[in-house]
């Protein structure tokens, strides 16, 4: 679905999205996280019950600083570090987002322990893009997506628009509701 | 808080805002909200692009309905851009939000008066959108409608500001990208480049003929640019009418650096112009660049291996970070490579340098930000040889250190003595750039634990993009006298040509390079010189990169890849 979003421009105001189930093979990776350290993919993702992650980059405009201080307010609300959501950004920016540019920004947004941001080779960096169907040639077109992990089978639920904490709540409602996820999940 | 009661809220700072109306209608203000106009403005600027209000205080605002966020999250300018023009990415557009475009009705298609006026109605529909006034401007801040009524996306934030802040802020935007920036007119940009009397002549040549066949190009006429700006016909009129030929003057710089500031101040006194293109110093650009940042100049591109390195300067788009960004890669190859242990003693080596202290100040900054310990600094007293002598008491002195050498090829050729003491150093660092041809000179004896920073394309891998630019400069008659230089200034034409495409007649200096923020990463037009250049907002070194290689055992020796093009 094409999503046209014109800031500032009178649309319907309700955030649009739209999701759907899909199976994603996490590749098997390492990746550099904001402290430097060299992470696993895998074993990140396996480290939680709620894995939400995105794809932004640390000097975008417009996608990224919502879909931040949604995960911002998401860890206000359903805590964070142990036990808590794994929020994981990708960057889809490699070469400019190094360990600092990542710490920078994740500070910027108030991020709690449980929030990785994500860089490396740009290789590994597309392998990921391509295996969440979400590659894009170039940052400058990149998507406002996100994705949900449900439970331990490989299906994950992509989000495709800018969605509202309440309606990501729900969605993970959902989730659990389903037996996708033992995650609890508090409104 | 709940979202009736901030719509409460704003709704009430929209009734307040209209009481406080008359205050706002004068076109020339002295005070705006109680201040002058001026300190409005620079409060109003701070808002918009830090999302810091008077106060001090973060400003606050809703998105996507519920998400609270803070202005020092993201600002105004994070989606509109510093000029206020707005941007794209991917599918979203974020319009623009500033005076040149606020204030009139939004129409499909923009043409001269005289061609909307021949026009019969059913080809020329009434606007999109009516202009906004301050108190609509004020309005879509607070509550997010559009002058119709129109709802905006939740994309948009709804700020929670007072009156006196949203006066402030709406001042701010009445001035921004209000009117040309200087050194445009109805027909010609101007642009000057900057040359220092310290670059040889055939340096110098090579860069100003470059930009001169660049300027010829574009004043040719060959596809009648001028005529088609003045009478094309009215449905490409948005289109043709941008067309300005460009001027190039060459602004160059004598004695020392610290009187340049002044001499750059003259040259703009007498004739302002648009921006830099290119230039050259065979020392430290910080004098030009300082200028730029003063005067909001944009300079793209100068052939320096002296940039300022700054994370928050706006004006310079640099290629890169010189020899600092060698520094960088050292420090991070050293941290992740599994050829050096990870807690061997780090010992730099450097002469009293600008390349050196650049080198050694990237080194250690990369190194302090990972945690890692600063090294030992060994600093070469200026005049003394660096012999076999010098070598052996190093290695004995730092027995299995990893040695970086911010050094010229002249003293490295004694280095082999390095092995003369056990245990040999983890490894050595040296960069590329500042021993030039030596790789092929180093003893055989320390290649196996020699690392070579390298911050440009591989040999191997520049053919095509060295034949493209070859080949340009052959059919502009431009014989190559140095190659680097003339690559360069080739790709900044490239560059140049598509942003003041995409720039059309929006002639804002922030606007210009908002633009060429905003474009993909180059690969094949610069390709010679670098693997790929990438931009993005605010980011102002084109060139991410370094890689770190090694030489084989072949004769003569080749490179050898041991990092990829970013170590992080």
């Amino acid at each position: 679905m094409v999503l046209t979003l014109l800031t500032g421009a009178p649309t319907d105001a309700s955030p649009p999205y739209t999701t759907v189930e899909m199976t994603v093979e996490i590749p098997d990776v390492t990746l550099i996280d904001q402290d430097a350290r060299e992470v696993s993919l895998r074993e990140l993702v396996d480290s939680g019950e709620v894995v939400i992650v995105d794809f932004i980059f640390g000097t975008c405009t417009t996608i990224c600083p919502i879909l931040s201080a949604g995960f911002s307010n998401l860890q206000r609300r359903l805590g964070s570090g142990p036990g808590g959501p794994v929020l994981i950004s990708f960057s889809i920016d490699p070469e400019h987002d190094g360990p600092e540019v990542m710490a920078k920004y994740l500070k910027r947004y108030r991020a709690q322990p449980g929030w990785s941001f994500l860089t490396g080779d740009r290789d590994d960096i597309d392998t990921i893009m391509h295996a969440f169907d979400a590659y894009v040639p170039d940052k400058m077109s990149h998507q406002p997506i996100s994705f949900m992990k449900m439970g331990a089978s490989g299906r994950w639920l992509k989000i495709d628009g800018l969605v509202s904490t309440a309606d990501l709540l729900a969605e993970l409602a959902k989730i659990q509701e389903s037996g996708s996820s033992s995650a609890e999940v508090q409104k | 808080m709940t979202r009736q009661r901030s719509n409460v809220i704003v709704i009430s700072l929209v009734l307040l805002w209209a009481a406080a109306g008359p205050a706002l209608a004068g076109e020339q203000q002295e005070e705006v909200a109680g201040i002058p106009a001026e300190e409005a403005l620079r409060l109003g600027e701070r808002m918009y692009r830090e999302g810091i209000l008077p106060s001090g205080e973060p400003m606050m605002a809703l998105v996507s309905e519920d998400i609270e966020i803070e202005g020092t999250m993201f600002s105004c300018e994070s989606c509109h851009l510093r000029s206020g023009r707005g941007s794209i990415e991917g599918t979203v557009i974020t319009l623009p939000t500033c005076a040149s475009w606020l204030y009139k009705p939004l129409v499909g298609r923009e043409m001269r008066p005289e061609s909307e006026s021949r026009l019969p109605d059913r080809l020329n529909p009434p606007p999109f959108r009516k202009a906004y006034t301050d108190k609509l401007v004020a309005r879509a801040i607070w509550v997010g409608k559009d002058p119709d009524g129109r709802e905006f996306n939740w994309v948009m934030p709804r700020y929670k500001l007072s009156t006196r802040n949203m006066e402030i802020l709406v001042h701010y935007l009445k001035n921004l990208s209000a009117v040309y920036s200087p050194g445009v007119d109805d027909t010609t940009i101007r642009f000057a480049t900057v040359v220092s009397h310290d670059v040889s002549p055939t340096d110098r040549d090579a860069l100003l003929q470059t930009l001169q066949a660049i300027v010829r190009d574009r004043n040719s006429q060959n596809r009648h640019d001028e005529r088609r700006a003045r009478s094309g016909p009215f449905n490409m009129e948005e289109l043709y009418n941008p067309y300005r030929r460009y001027s190039l003057s060459v602004w160059e710089l004598e004695g020392e650096p610290s009187t340049w500031s002044a001499q750059l101040e003259d040259y703009y006194r007498d004739a302002p112009v648009f921006a830099l293109l290119g230039g050259i110093t065979n020392g430290e650009w910080a004098p030009i660049h300082d200028f730029c940042e003063r005067f909001r100049i944009p300079s793209l591109f100068p052939i320096t291996d002296y940039p300022v390195v700054s994370d928050s300067d706006w004006y310079t788009l640099y290629f890169s970070k010189g020899y600092y960004q060698e520094g960088e890669t050292a420090a991070r190859f050293l941290s992740r490579t599994d050829a050096v242990a990870k807690d061997v003693p780090v010992v730099q080596v450097l002469r009293d340098s600008s390349a050196g202290r650049d080198a050694a100040a990237g080194f250690i900054a990369a190194r302090s930000s990972r945690g890692l310990p600063a090294p030992t600094v060994i600093e070469v007293e200026p005049g003394r040889t660096i012999d076999r002598g010098f070598w052996s008491q190093l290695a004995a002195d730092n027995p299995g250190a990893a040695l970086v050498l911010w050094l010229e090829p002249g003293d490295l050729h004694d280095i082999a003595a390095l092995t003369s003491v056990e245990p040999r150093p983890a490894a050595v660092i040296v960069s590329a750039s500042l021993i030039g041809d030596m790789p092929a000179t180093l003893p055989s004896e320390v290649r196996p634990f020699t690392f070579i920073t390298y911050p440009h394309s591989l040999p191997e891998d520049v053919g095509r993009s060295r034949l493209a630019v070859k080949s340009w400069l052959r059919a502009k008659g431009l014989p190559v006298t140095n190659f680097e230089i003339q690559a360069k200034g080739y790709f900044l034409g490239w560059m140049l040509a598509a942003t003041v495409k995409l720039m059309r007649d929006d002639f804002y200096r922030d606007y210009f390079l908002d633009v060429m923020d905003m474009m993909r990463d180059e690969y094949y037009s610069v390709g010679a010189i670098y693997p790929r250049l990438s931009f993005g907002p605010g980011q102002r070194y084109a060139s991410k990169g370094c890689y770190v290689v090694q030489l084989d055992d072949g004769d003569p020796p080749k490179l050898v890849k041991r990092s990829e093009w970013v170590v992080h």
